[in-house]
């Protein structure tokens, strides 16, 4: 009851302080170098990240639908999408085949241990935040087929 | 009551410091089932009948400085089949640190993990009910864009407390080709180490308090190309079996993977050898259910399906040492695996109007050769020996889309699955599954999924069959509704249809998801760790909340 009471507690009152930024976290690229994602994201580009696994298949469904109509999105709008594998070392070995093998046009870093998953407080996957000028203007969770057209929207509402 | 003083302390002293680069994150998470007593699989016998697992996270971040809290509540009990030291609600995890370009430091509990995960690796995952967080300090320093090292010193949280050993590491990753001025090609080397130190106290076998254990890692990569390599030693270290010291021997791994990839095409290989290669916090709980006190991390490299039929057989992969009887003697595992994944050309016969991708997966694992000395609990590990076979597995997997609002996949997987060797029980189980799912898109965001699956064997219990029906309402509420059923199981009253239905509703990083039905027992498995649950059905509630 306690805990409820504490949840509440911070519900009324903490609203005004939400994740409106990216903490500053070291990912890695697929050659295994490390970079700093707040260093990853273009300050003029409207920036979509989508947290995703090899063996999610919503998430793969997600990128594989994007990926259809990325050239036409690049071509009307100045965004780019960043995908950011949630895979540890069960299943990363399999991320830079399977990029390959689907001709994937994004840029891929690696959470291997899930550090930037849990400071955003991501439970499930996939998982879309759109950022502009590096602030969160938008966040989805779980695909549902045809959401992408809702994300053309988003960015097309937020590009000048 | 102590909590709450806690969590508000936290809380006002976060809004004094409010300034413009600070950053204040909360992020709850429940999941709670109410468990219902059942005609076909009978009576729920357990205390409380309602459980709850409850996770409330808060972040505060001012510049370079960041804190934390975690609370964890199980009430009235925690899910079925988590470590009993879940239990009721208390403050889990506290943690503070600092971060720069060229030193990181953190003090409290914090995660980490050494390359691969072969030699350590601390992690949160809450459906299995791992959180091996480390309570100490790490330091972390990066003297250039090449070089860092970082070190730490802590103890690893089991329950609401911490086991009783201490835990040391250390860990280097230069890049090699960056220091040398070259861009043609890439070389990483890695080397860690861990001291693990529990009092021996065991009177008849005589090894050290502390265990070490060092790891090496090389990364290459040029052009398309691209190569790892990692081996882990531990050193001598009381060997339980049975729940007993019965030996002193060291422990070892070897990791290789190589691959190629350009646009359209990719293809990667692993081989991996462990050879006694448990390593926990306290010895005794070597082996136990719960997955606590597990310091390093050793998944089944196989490919991880992400539906119901083809996730009944899950191999795990096998680096213990186990002498069940003269007849079933393990001491680790090898074998490997081969992806490829293939585009088949847009505008082509076989590509059709947006392609076709393709996806091949093959695994092959088995058991250490070596000799054994079964009364002595002795061995002697061949080098690259090839003993009993563990587990093998095929599975292809064709996406396609069709037109505009039709694709589909159909996934084919051929298993062999040693469940005497894999289990420690018995039988062997081979078996032929075959899934076809088809989205048809509705517009405005509607969507229709349905899914098909079969499992066809003649071995343990039989044929399966199931399938998906997912409606999507928009692109916020979605229900949905399953069903596998064991038609081909000999025993009548074993022939029991696992069906479920529910909904989702999301709003922005806001979820909420409500299931009625019946699960089947067995393995839960994420990233290729396995939780066994018991078979239940119930209602289950799942919260996700972030502001």
């Amino acid at each position: 009851m306690k805990y409820l009471l504490v949840l509440v507690y911070f519900l009324c009152y903490n609203t005004a302080f939400s994740q409106t930024t990216i903490p500053n976290i070291t990912l890695n690229t697929l050659n295994g170098k490390s970079v700093k994602i707040q260093d990853e994201i273009s300050k003029d580009k409207i920036t979509i990240l989508s947290f995703w696994a090899s063996w999610c298949v919503p998430c793969i469904n997600e990128l594989d639908a994007i990926s259809e109509v990325y050239e036409d999105w690049q071509e009307d709008f100045n965004m780019e999408l960043i995908a950011i594998s949630t895979d540890d070392a069960r299943t990363q070995k399999r991320i830079r085949p399977m990029v390959n093998g689907k001709g994937w046009p994004y840029k891929i870093l690696l959470d291997k241990n899930q550090e930037l998953k849990r400071a955003l407080n991501i439970s499930t996957i996939p998982q879309i935040i759109i950022l502009k000028d590096s602030k969160i203007i938008y966040i989805h969770s779980g695909y549902s087929p045809g959401v992408e057209d809702e994300f053309y929207d988003i960015i097309k509402e937020n590009s000048n | 009551m102590k909590n709450i003083i806690a969590l508000q302390l936290l809380f006002f002293t976060s809004i004094t410091l409010a300034q413009n680069n600070s950053n204040l994150t909360v992020g709850f998470e429940s999941n709670s089932q109410y468990y219902m007593d059942d005609e076909k699989t009978g009576d729920f016998t357990e205390e409380n009948k309602f459980r709850s697992n409850n996770y409330l996270k808060i972040d505060y971040l001012i510049s370079n400085f960041y804190f934390g809290i975690q609370a964890e509540s199980y009430e009235p009990m925690s899910l079925l089949n988590y470590s009993p030291d879940f239990n009721q609600t208390n403050i889990a995890l506290y943690y503070a640190g600092y971060k720069s370009k060229k030193i990181e430091v953190a003090a409290g509990y914090f995660y980490e993990q050494y390359g691969s995960g072969l030699i350590l690796r601390s992690w949160e995952n809450r459906q299995l009910g791992i959180n091996n967080a480390l309570r100490g300090a790490k330091v972390k320093f990066s003297p250039s864009d090449n070089i860092e090292f970082s070190a730490l010193y802590g103890s690893q949280r089991s329950g609401f407390d911490v086991s009783d050993a201490s835990i040391y590491g250390f860990n280097s990753e230069i890049n090699i080709s960056s220091i040398l001025k070259v861009d043609t090609w890439n070389l990483d080397l890695g080397f860690s180490y861990v001291g693990r130190k529990e009092v021996n106290d065991n009177l008849v076998f005589n090894f050290n308090d502390l265990t070490n254990a060092i790891s090496a890692r090389v990364n290459f990569s040029k052009n398309n190309f691209y190569s790892s390599a990692e081996f882990v030693s531990k050193s001598n270290d009381g060997l339980i079996i049975l729940q007993e010291v019965r030996n002193v021997k060291p422990g070892n791994a070897f990791l290789f993977d190589f691959g190629y990839g350009k646009k359209g095409f990719g293809i990667n290989a692993n081989f991996r050898r462990i050879e006694n290669m448990n390593f926990y916090s306290e010895r005794n709980a070597t082996g136990n259910i719960y997955n606590q006190n597990i310091i390093n991390y050793i998944p089944a490299l196989t490919k991880q399906h992400d539906y119901l039929l083809t996730n009944i057989y899950v191999y795990q992969a096998q680096p213990q040492v186990s002498f069940q009887d003269p007849t079933l003697l393990k001491i680790g595992e090898i074998g490997g695996q081969v992806d490829l994944f293939y585009t088949l050309k847009k505008k082509t016969v076989l590509g059709g109007k947006y392609g076709t991708k393709i996806a091949l997966n093959m695994s092959y694992w088995a058991g250490l050769s070596g000799d054994f000395d079964y009364e002595n609990f002795d061995y002697g590990a061949d080098t690259f020996g090839i003993g009993e076979k563990y587990f093998s597995e095929i599975s292809l997997e064709i996406r396609k889309k069709w037109s505009r609002s039709w694709s589909s996949i159909f996934y084919y997987v051929n298993q062999s699955y040693n469940k005497r060797y894999i289990e420690e029980t018995f039988g062997n189980v081979e078996t032929d599954i075959f899934v076809g799912e088809a989205t048809y898109k509705l517009g405005s965001g509607k969507s229709l999924r349905f899914e098909a699956q079969h499992l066809w064997t003649q071995d343990d219990k039989k044929n399966w069959t199931g399938a998906t029906l997912e409606f999507n309402l928009n692109s916020k509420l979605a229900i949905y509704a399953n069903n596998i059923y064991n038609y081909g199981n000999d025993d009548e009253s074993k022939k029991i249809n696992y069906y479920n239905l529910g909904g989702s509703y999301t709003k922005g990083a806001q979820r909420f998801t409500l299931n009625y039905g019946r699960q089947r027992g067995g393995l839960i498995c994420i990233g290729g760790v396995c939780r066994f649950v018991p078979e239940s059905t119930g209602i289950t509630a799942n919260i996700v909340l972030s502001f």
